[in-house]
């Protein structure tokens, strides 16, 4: 029996005094594609860090692949967010990707390579290339890339050593509205060989590619349904429902829109039992 | 120039700056694409106070600046180890603090220092022979640590946060880039001084950049401006009698501009 992707139980974490995540719970089986949702500083990041074993829980259980966090090495590829790396870094397309192979612990860092292992990190990172799409870019310099190609080519890191896990913090974050969609194409494909949890904050990437969602401010709710419901949409936006558009989940195409709000709106971003209770209402 | 060459002065300040520039090219690139160049300035000033230290104690200033500007470096290390944007404040207090205290050293020293001076802006072309044997050892000894560990330092440099969750060790390389920094800090020191060590290793790594497409590339390519720099700042200084470190550093200054003048290689193949 295959182990299930994600097991969090009980699971808190506070940075200082106030918990950041509380009494989180979560199954994750293999193959889903989980997406993230959630406001601003409710969570979704820390989360991934915490299965990413780059924070520590402050209590409750934790397993990624079966294994504690920080031990699955690259057996999880982790796409960190578009602004942490800088743009004018002198490396080529391929020698990026081939980054990914790095091995954990002090074996990787040394700097000689036999030429046999050189030669089989150029050809795996030359195939993460072609699966992205972008085998013919292998030698240009990462920064002439634009920014969608470039999100491509850290995809391509993330997959080269081969993960079972994917794991995307705001994957389409800062890219044009095409890249974005090639990039969710992209992800679909992908994730035919891997499961994938992907943090965002944009819900229009939400559209069918998923298998489910899980919003995220403080507790966290696993939806089993792949289509944002008003009431997820309530809760995954949280306290900033006005500053952000609910039409825009289904309006495809360029034709200006504004919706106000009703200023009478008392639970959009009220207690979690109110949203169960209405996520059973309101589910299609 | 050839004149110039047959005093033995002059041939030590050559070495001794191409000795620098090789270091201020691999040591200055990392510096660069880690964004830790506050972080250099702080052990750069800070090292003073080792100056001060072996003043005071009569010792060989080479070694104790080493051994204190070292301390200083894992000391702002550590502070930045888990917030490294957070930090500036806690370097900017060590950055004073040891240069406070090697004047305040100096001033206990008795007798009448000269020497003050020309560890701020440089004495390369009074580095003796000894000095210059310690200073090729130094700077072997700095290139071996960094070619090998250099895939670590690489994917650091890179992506720290994706070279963390990979299992790399980060701690251990900021740790090992910082006492990197150090030694690379004490001997340019000798060239340019501490105050305008920055430039040094800051403004042929900032020009290689751009041009370059491997991190190895950017270090050569630095290391090879530098040594332009050095050489023909050298001169300039021998031949108008200017101070040795502040006409390399005018050189640097000028050739930054031109590069910013000029387009990269790259652009201009692109347009």
């Amino acid at each position: 029996m295959q182990h299930p992707a994600i097991t969090i139980e009980n699971l808190w974490f506070a940075y200082g005094g106030a918990r950041v995540l509380d009494q989180v719970n979560l199954t994750l089986a293999a193959g889903e594609f989980l997406a993230v949702l959630g406001p601003n500083g409710g969570g979704k990041s820390t989360l991934l860090r915490l299965l990413l074993g780059l924070v520590r829980p402050g209590g409750g259980s934790l397993k990624v692949l079966g294994q504690d966090p920080g031990q699955t090495g690259g057996r999880i590829g982790y796409l960190p967010q578009f602004t942490s790396v800088s743009a004018n870094f002198p490396i080529t397309v391929l020698g990026a990707v081939a980054l990914g192979l790095v091995q954990p612990g002090f074996s990787g860092l040394a700097g000689w390579l036999s030429p046999a292992a050189r030669r089989a990190e150029r050809e795996a990172a030359l195939l993460a290339l072609s699966r992205v799409g972008l085998a013919d870019q292998a030698g240009r310099r990462l920064s002439d890339l634009s920014g969608g190609q470039r999100q491509r080519v850290f995809i391509a890191r993330a997959i080269v050593s081969g993960p079972e896990l994917l794991l995307l913090d705001e994957p389409t974050a800062s890219v044009d509205g095409k890249s974005r969609q090639e990039l969710m194409a992209l992800l679909s494909e992908l994730n035919r060989d891997m499961t994938i949890v992907m943090v965002s904050h944009d819900m229009s990437t939400v559209d069918g590619c998923v298998t489910s969602i899980a919003c995220v401010n403080r507790s966290l709710h696993h939806h089993a349904e792949s289509r944002l419901t008003p009431a997820i949409f309530a809760q995954a936006a949280g306290v900033d429902l006005k500053a952000t558009c609910p039409v825009e989940l289904v309006a495809h195409g360029t034709v200006p829109h504004r919706v106000l709000l009703d200023h009478d709106h008392p639970d959009c971003c009220g207690g979690t039992h109110r949203h169960e209770k209405r996520d059973e209402g309101d589910a299609p | 120039m050839m004149d110039a060459l047959g005093f033995e002065f002059f041939r030590n300040a050559l070495l001794a700056g191409l000795l620098a520039s090789v270091i201020c090219g691999v040591i200055g690139s990392l510096v660069v694409v880690n964004r830790t160049v506050f972080l250099a300035g702080g052990v750069a000033h800070a090292s003073y106070g080792g100056v001060g230290l072996a003043f005071f104690l009569g010792l060989p200033v080479l070694p104790v600046t080493t051994a204190f500007s070292t301390c200083a470096a894992l000391c702002m290390a550590w502070v930045t180890l888990d917030s490294r944007e957070r930090s500036d404040t806690v370097i900017g207090v060590l950055w004073a603090a040891g240069m406070a205290l090697g004047i305040i050293l100096l001033d206990l020293t008795p007798g009448y220092n000269s020497d003050l001076m020309s560890y701020l802006f440089g004495s390369i072309l009074a580095v003796p022979q000894s000095d210059l044997v310690l200073m090729a050892g130094l700077s072997a000894a700095v290139l071996v640590l960094a070619g090998l560990f250099s895939r670590g330092l690489l994917v650091m440099s890179f992506d720290a946060e994706f070279a963390r969750s990979r299992g790399v060790p980060v701690r251990f390389l900021h740790f090992l880039l910082m006492g990197l920094v150090a030694v690379c800090v004490v001997l340019v020191i000798r060239v340019v001084g501490l105050i305008l060590v920055m430039a040094l290793l800051t403004i042929p790594p900032f020009m290689a950049e751009r041009r370059a497409s491997s991190l190895a590339g950017m270090m050569l390519l630095s290391a090879a401006l530098s040594a332009v720099f050095c050489v023909v700042g050298l001169y300039l200084s021998y031949a108008l009698d200017l101070t040795s470190g502040a006409s390399i550093i005018a050189v640097a200054c000028v050739g930054f501009v031109l590069s910013l003048l000029l387009p990269s290689g790259r652009e201009r193949i692109a347009s």
